[in-house]
């Protein structure tokens, strides 16, 4: 009897494992998603508006949830004090900072940090195509993680079970 | 705690090196003019009326290309496209109505300046205000305690545009010799505001709406139908439109005052259509300005016949 709910127990355990796999999972693709939504809005407002960086960033921040908010706050503050010689190393160190909690794989982050290369640095009409450019290529950064995800969380709930009997197996 | 803001809005523009060769060589940030970096040449300010190559006391610091694109960087917040049109007309305004000029390479669209690329020269000329200088003009241009329509007559450099911002002032705060009234003030050039982000930095008074970068004679219209001004104030006025919004302006009930580049009453009087316009008594007022003795200097005060109320002053 013991052996049979200690069995069950790992198994239960294993395939639990899977399932907060697979919702890690979606949770990611979730981060990447609304990193795409705050990057829309930036463009949306630069757009409409026309406002320096500062005031855009501000603006966003007003309308997203933490971390995402005191991260464009942060931003704001650091662009309006002028504190560094280039926008794009206000923008690094204020990624690498405020959304470190995000736990972005390394392709991710490089993607968001080549925002920072080119925000603010040209004419308008030449800022929109690049920003949408940029767009286009968070959309197919998204799909790539969409495409994968059922796949994988199939795979990690079939290889939490399965690793649970091969431990039973074992154990017993 | 001015003088400090002053200092600080000066320095955050500038290049860090820049930066730090300015503030050891200036001490008085208040009597600082101007502040020119070219690229490849001396850095030189205008300081107390003289130019002074920086630093005075070693070897000449040297512009370079990084340093301008730095300070540009500043300038703009780090946010070029924001000041696209600015840029276009050769100049934006920063915080504290400071004036930032720039040239480099201009890239034209039919015939058209489009924007200013490869910026290789900044001037940057500090905002001051002369508050008072239009103190012995009021009881001239003002009758029953009501602004007539002026017109300031001047040629370029002889502060007509410190004197407009001060009869601005003036007219809208109140004072003896005129009733507080509100002035709607067109800065098509953000020179008579020197506005930042939309607010004024300069002082135009407590009755004041300013519209900062628009076209003249768009923004004298919108301003009637809008804000309902008691008086106008537009700087350096010159094309046909402007002299047509500023007829249509006098004939909706509001006070005028403009100004205008000429040497005196007779060559303003010869230009189109802006002379038409005078031949027909249209402004009660006319303020000669000149650069004799000193800028802001009142050559004559005439009134619309074109006699004489004041010479020489």
């Amino acid at each position: 009897m013991q052996r049979l709910v200690g069995g069950i127990l790992i198994i239960t355990a294993t395939a639990g494992a899977g399932y907060v796999y697979g919702t890690e999972l979606k949770k990611y693709l979730g981060k990447i998603q609304y990193l795409r939504y705050i990057v829309g809005l930036m463009k949306g407002e630069i757009e409409y508006t026309g406002a320096p960086l500062s005031e855009v960033f501000s603006s966003v921040a007003r309308r997203v949830k933490e971390p995402y908010r005191n991260w464009l706050g942060q931003l704001s503050a650091r662009t309006e004090s002028r504190d560094e010689s280039g926008f794009s190393r206000i923008w690094n160190k204020c990624i690498d900072r405020y959304l470190r909690e995000l736990n972005l794989k390394t392709e991710h982050s490089v993607l968001l940090k080549e925002l920072g290369t080119f925000l603010g640095q040209m004419d308008r009409e030449t800022f929109n195509r690049s920003m949408q450019l940029y767009l286009n290529r968070m959309d197919l950064e998204i799909e790539k993680l969409r495409e994968g995800l059922a796949a994988k969380k199939k795979i990690g709930g079939w290889l939490g079970i399965m690793s649970g009997i091969f431990l039973v197996v074992i154990l017993i | 705690m001015e003088r400090q803001n002053r200092k600080s809005q000066i320095l955050n523009i500038l290049a860090k090196s820049v930066r730090r060769v300015v503030e050891e060589d200036i001490p008085d940030f208040d009597e600082l003019q101007e502040i020119r970096l070219r690229t490849g040449k001396p850095l030189i300010v205008i300081y107390r009326n003289r130019e002074v190559v920086l630093p005075t006391e070693r070897k000449q610091h040297i512009t370079t290309k990084e340093e301008i694109r730095e300070t540009m960087e500043y300038i703009s917040h780090y946010s070029l496209y924001a000041y696209e049109n600015e840029l276009r007309q050769g100049f934006l305004t920063v915080e504290g109505g400071h004036r930032v000029g720039v040239s480099g390479k201009v890239i034209v669209e039919k015939d058209k300046v489009k924007n200013i690329q490869h910026i290789s020269s900044v001037n940057i000329r500090m905002s001051h205000e002369v508050i008072g200088c239009a103190d012995g003009l009021l009881p001239y241009i003002t009758k029953n305690m009501q602004v007539c329509h002026t017109l300031i007559i001047s040629p370029p450099r002889c502060g007509k545009t410190t004197l407009i911002r001060d009869l601005i002032r003036q007219i809208s705060n109140g004072n003896a010799y005129v009733k507080g009234s509100s002035v709607g003030v067109v800065d098509e050039r953000s020179e008579l505001g020197g506005c930042y982000l939309g607010v004024a930095q300069n002082d135009l008074g407590i009755r004041t709406d300013i519209l900062d970068c628009c076209p003249k004679a768009e923004g004298m219209i919108m301003l009637i139908r809008s804000m309902a001004p008691q008086v106008i104030a537009v700087d350096e006025i010159g094309t046909s439109e402007d002299i047509h919004a500023i007829e249509y302006a006098m004939q909706c009930g509001c006070k005028l005052i403009a100004s205008v580049h000429g040497l005196d009453m007779q060559e303003a009087s010869r230009k189109p259509v802006l002379g038409e316009l005078i031949r027909r008594r249209m402004f009660e007022r006319y303020v000669v300005l000149g650069n004799g003795k000193h800028p802001g200097e009142i050559r004559g005060i005439y009134d619309e016949r074109g006699s004489v109320l004041c010479r020489d002053w």
